[in-house]
């Protein structure tokens, strides 16, 4: 074989590894990929752009449990046949039933409500002219527009809030030690999952759970009961932590770009979708994406062995000055290429309307309401992963009254 | 009917072909391959496909031919 080219290290496994340092952005320059503890880390536009549609590559994450020495129980059976990793026949089949439950048209009715959540919570303290933004408006907003979508009572969201960030606790590297706790929360999401299940059954109400307890229904044995409410469980999962993070690093982004701020501000209508979008590229929730190789394949000069595992790079692919101009900045009059930050291909985000419409409409009501926008020295952020995001958002604002 | 797909916008993610897998395909390259034109019995799987793409990147001309 011929000898692979040698490339830089990154150790993305050290806490204080961050994809927008110098180093990130000089390896980049260097090459299209580097080495890394786990595989092979992939920092070009282009080339995430390819491989992330890659046929060649699965999403590879079934492995997640066993590598950290968890084998079975409720969390494991539950992550095994989890959208999130199933391929082929049996991964299309599913989301054949529900990709259309998510669609803008489903969603638009929803604008009206997201938009009274985001004034109803920037009400209880923009008095107060400081707040903590993850627990004040991110966790609230995101989980109570997930029971909206699911028609939960609203009154439950603090209770779904925690089984949710229990299970959350699956996909970090401290899975073994919280896995009594991490089970406990699934067999309780499933007796919730049942009993709304039931509920729909019997009355209807034309939301998104009602549409795929009809998806299973009038297809009998094309969605099974197992399916569906393993299906409830991850959206309740990934619908809330996802949300509530990408809120607060939006909102990070955008404190350090008040000209932009300003801008959306002065006509949301024309720039909440802009926003969005920008706000995904530059400061994205999921720092990578994985994928395993299925088979060996050569990709440019590169020959990537069968189970090597792939991290796209999503927001240094998606500030690479290859493909963007003043890629660091947040520019809403750009017409810019589209980012990576929902994945690609077969696993491309399945929320991703919701998350467009939800987030658009929080951003848009914030910056209508604040200006003035800081972020405190006091943030805490989670370390730079497949997910990050802020355990504390200290900010401070004036009022526009 | 007809449909049509803006080429600009598309990103080649599949997903239309989960839901339409006889009108819409992606070739050996990753490439988007379609058929315009499709009979009324295959409408549903067509509106579920457009409902699915995640650029809003498939438009259907329900006067055309
Ligand atoms: S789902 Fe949309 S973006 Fe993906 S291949 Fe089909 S038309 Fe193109």
């Amino acid at each position: 074989m011929a000898t692979q080219p040698t490339t830089l290290h990154l150790d993305i496994s050290n806490a204080y590894f961050r994809m927008d340092s110098e180093e990130v952005r000089k390896t980049r320059d260097a090459h299209w990929y580097a080495r890394t503890n786990w595989g092979i880390a992939v920092l070009r536009y282009e080339d995430s752009s390819a491989l992330l549609k890659s046929p060649l590559l699965t999403q590879g994450s079934a492995k997640w449990p066993a590598q950290h020495g968890v084998v079975e129980g409720h969390f494991d059976e539950w992550w095994q046949k989890t959208l999130l990793v199933l391929e082929g026949g049996e991964h299309n089949r599913i989301r054949r039933l529900v990709n259309p439950a998510f669609s803008p048209r489903r969603i638009a009715p929803l604008h009206a409500k997201f938009q009274d959540l985001a004034d109803g919570l920037v009400d209880e303290w923009i008095e107060d002219g400081r707040t903590e933004f993850a627990s004040r408006f991110a966790a609230p907003y995101a989980t109570r527009i997930l029971c909206v979508l699911l028609g939960i009572d609203e009154n439950d969201w603090k209770k779904i809030h925690e089984l949710a960030s229990t299970i959350g606790l699956g996909l970090g590297i401290t899975i073994q030690e919280n896995i009594a706790r991490i089970d406990q929360a699934i067999v309780e999401l499933t007796a919730y999952a049942e009993s709304l299940v039931r509920s729909r059954r019997e009355s209807p109400k034309g939301d998104i759970l009602s549409t795929l307890v009809d998806a299973r229904d009038e297809d009998a044995g094309k969605l099974s009961d197992k399916e569906l409410i393993n299906l409830i469980i991850l959206l309740i999962f990934a619908g809330i932590d996802t949300t509530r993070n990408q809120l607060a690093l939006s909102v990070e982004a955008f404190s350090k770009q008040p000209d932009q701020w300003e801008k959306l501000a002065s006509d949301p209508e024309r720039y909440s979708a802009a926003a969005v979008e920008e706000a995904l590229r530059v400061n994205p929730i999921g720092r990578w994406i994985s994928r395993e190789a299925a088979e060996t394949f050569q990709y440019k000069e590169r020959t990537i062995e069968k189970g090597t595992t792939l991290h796209l790079f999503t927001m240094t692919s998606a500030t690479d000055p290859a493909a963007f101009d003043d890629p660091d900045r947040i520019d809403l009059d750009a017409e810019r290429s589209p980012h990576f930050a929902f994945g690609g291909g077969l696993h491309h985000c399945l929320g991703h309307f919701v998350a467009r419409a939800d987030i658009g409409v929080a951003l848009s009501t914030l910056a209508t309401r604040l200006t003035d926008l800081r972020v405190g020295e006091d943030a805490e952020w989670l370390p730079d992963s497949g997910n990050t995001g802020a355990v504390v958002l200290p900010i401070t604002f004036t009022s526009r009254s | 009917m007809k449909i049509t797909v803006d080429e600009v916008k598309c990103q080649s993610h599949g997903l239309c072909a989960i839901s339409a897998p006889d009108h819409f395909e992606l070739d050996a390259d990753g490439k988007l391959a379609y058929q315009e034109t499709f009979d009324e019995e295959h409408l549903d799987a067509i509106e579920d496909a457009i409902d699915s793409c995640p650029l809003q990147a498939i438009i259907m001309d329900r006067d055309a031919p």
